[in-house]
């Protein structure tokens, strides 16, 4: 997956890169409008991480010049701002998804594989991970063939983890994917545990490998092998 | 009391105490002018006497002085020193008792002396001062209620300017465009006043917009290093093996952030209120939404134990769909929130109302401070936004809010 990162924030940008490198992705970052620019015009990429809101520049130059210039690039928009406006108005210019910081890596990641996925198409909606296929189109799940029943919880969860395949993640970046920011959670965490137990319990019923790892009390990893 | 009431009373306070002081001086001024006249006409009686009686050798007979009464009374003073009184008249012709005034003096006649006393009637000059006196009050009451008939239309239509200036005043709005006018003024004190208020209105809402923008824009930055200490957690925790109370802190700097996040998306918010730049009404059915609303915080109810009752009327509202998730999200998580283990949530919906009662702390909330910003109960985790942003949002669509706490239930209801 090739993506460019669009950031004038440099640390935020080195940390969504570090996170991001693995399965041999490749990574252009760029700071401002003119050199993103430059890059557009000479390179394609799958996907594009926008933050609207550079320091030079209309906030959505870039949407328009990729569908001025029908490029195919999938983008996700990065903002400070969260109003409905602004994500309805990059939505509606051709931005694949929109997303208000500050936000957790993890939940980038997840969203950047998910439109990938969108993109690509890849294998007729299904995806597979070792011995667990998910059937994206009918949102169900079977491990080593046995289909298993999920709740759209455990469902969500278990493509989030997918997406994060190897990394720890926090609790709190669960919470947020799973509730989003709407329900105040008050950092009680305690029942992201239960739908953890159920998930990790009915892939292994299935025969699945455990997965599912706590670390130190802080979150969870989903290993990647 | 209003100035034009002040004004009126010193007013007439003053005229009446003039016109009083006037009307005694005048009073005494005639009756003094009148009283030498008559004083005047009987020394003139005297002299006539006198001639008389030097002229004929006799005394004069009662009719040659027509209206007036002479008396001679034999003596043995032979002089006194001519004195006025006043005394009784006593009408010849009608028998009555009339105020008289009266001259006393010594004549010689034939080598004896006699006393003599003419009373005249002082009847004419008591209706005089009576006459002077009824047109004197008469233009005191025309002077009293022309000046009071002034004062009231005049003065008042004078004042207008004034209150419709205050009215302008009152209606002032920090966050709306406001304009202090006065069409066709022609008192340079009002004309100078409107000027000074628009200039000073004008200067307080620009200091507000910009106080509004370095807000609006704080908060805005505010967001991106906040996304760069979540993305530097992020990667921090990928590190397995740091030692296990690092992560603890870690954990602590997560949930600092995450609210600190939430402090800012919810002041931005209330600044978008505030400044009526939600737009977008639908129609939602209420009861629909909050059965949804319910469900979805089902896992926390589930974990506090807490038993929903709901008594749902349908109801429609005509509002943003957005605004109203806000505002059922932040009633409902409170009363779970802020609720006992096992306790009780009651949402009672009809056409005229949403309540929201929960069982929780014994003590009342103070409902005077329930909604203000970062007033939260001891215990609460939240960002003391909720219920401002709650209050605000109840506000934004014309609805009205109000805290109870009866027989251990924390209510809050909301009027359409």
């Amino acid at each position: 997956m090739k993506l460019l990162i669009i950031e004038d924030e440099q640390s935020l940008r080195e940390n969504i890169t570090t996170y991001f490198n693995e399965d041999g992705n490749v990574y252009e970052n760029c700071g401002d409008l003119c050199s993103a620019m430059d890059k557009l015009a000479l390179y394609d990429y799958d996907c594009i991480l926008l933050d609207i809101g550079l320091p030079d520049g209309e906030d959505f130059t870039i949407l328009n010049y990729l569908k001025a210039k029908m490029k195919s690039e999938s983008v996700i928009i990065i903002s400070a701002r969260n109003s409905l406006d602004d994500k309805l108005k990059g939505l509606n210019i051709g931005a694949d998804d929109y997303l208000t910081k500050p936000f957790h890596l993890a939940e980038l990641k997840a969203r950047v594989v998910a439109v990938f996925r969108r993109k690509t198409g890849s294998n007729k909606g299904i995806l597979v991970f070792n011995e667990i296929a998910i059937d994206l189109q009918g949102r169900t799940a079977a491990v080593n063939d046995i289909p298993i029943i999920l709740t759209r919880k455990e469902y969500e969860m278990l493509l989030y983890f997918i997406a994060n395949k190897g990394k720890v993640i926090s609790k709190a970046a669960l919470a947020e994917h799973l509730w989003g920011d709407e329900m105040d959670m008050h950092s009680h965490f305690d029942f992201i545990y239960t739908h953890i137990k159920n998930l990790r319990k009915k892939i292994m019923e299935a025969d699945g490998k455990d997965y599912l790892q706590s670390v130190y009390g802080i979150g969870y990893k989903f290993l990647a092998a | 009391m209003k100035l034009a009431a002040h004004y009126n009373r010193t007013n007439i306070l003053i005229t009446v105490t003039l016109l009083i002081i006037g009307a005694v001086i005048y009073f005494l001024a005639i009756n003094y002018i009148a009283r030498s006249q008559l004083d005047n006409d009987l020394s003139e009686e005297v002299a006539e006497v006198i001639d008389y009686v030097s002229a004929n050798h006799k005394l004069p007979k009662q009719v040659d002085f027509d209206e007036d009464q002479t008396v001679f009374i034999e003596t043995n003073q032979k002089q006194i020193q001519p004195r006025f009184f006043d005394t009784v008249y006593v009408n010849p012709k009608e028998k009555e008792k009339k105020p008289g005034r009266a001259i006393e003096s010594i004549i010689q006649l034939n080598g004896s002396y006699y006393k003599v006393i003419i009373t005249v009637s002082r009847e004419s000059t008591e209706y005089l001062l009576q006459f002077v006196g009824i047109i004197t009050l008469g233009l005191m009451v025309g002077l009293l209620l022309t000046l009071f008939l002034a004062n009231r239309y005049f003065l008042s239509g004078l004042w207008k300017p004034f209150y419709a200036l205050l009215h302008q005043i009152k209606e002032f709005n920090i966050s709306e465009k406001n304009n202090f006018k006065l069409t066709g003024e022609r008192v340079d004190e009002f004309v100078e006043l409107s000027a000074a208020i628009d200039d000073m209105s004008k200067r307080v809402s620009n200091d507000y917009q910009n106080l509004k923008h370095l807000t609006d824009n704080a908060s805005h930055e505010m967001l991106t290093p906040l996304a760069v200490i979540t993305a530097k957690l992020d990667i921090l925790i990928q590190h397995e093996r740091l030692p296990a109370e690092i992560y603890e802190q870690i954990e602590d700097i997560y949930s600092a952030t995450s609210k600190l996040s939430r402090m800012n998306q919810t002041l931005l918010l209330l600044t978008k209120i505030e400044n009526n730049l939600i737009i977008g009404n639908e129609p939602i059915d209420l009861d629909i939404l909050l059965t949804d609303k319910i469900k979805q915080f089902q896992e926390l109810i589930l974990a506090k134990q807490i038993s929903v009752t709901e008594n749902l009327r349908k109801k429609e509202v005509l509002v943003s769909k957005y605004l109203v998730d806000i505002l059922l999200n932040n009633l409902i998580s409170n009363a779970i929130w802020h609720n006992n283990d096992y306790g009780d949530l009651i949402i009672t919906l009809d056409d005229e109302e949403l309540l929201f009662q929960n069982t929780g702390s014994p003590v009342a909330l103070n409902r005077e401070h329930v909604f203000e910003r970062f007033k939260k109960g001891n215990k609460s985790e939240g960002t003391g936004l909720g219920l401002t942003l709650v209050e605000n949002i109840c506000k934004f669509c014309g609805w009205e809010i109000s805290y109870n706490f009866k027989e251990n239930l924390h209510s809050f209801k909301i009027v359409f």
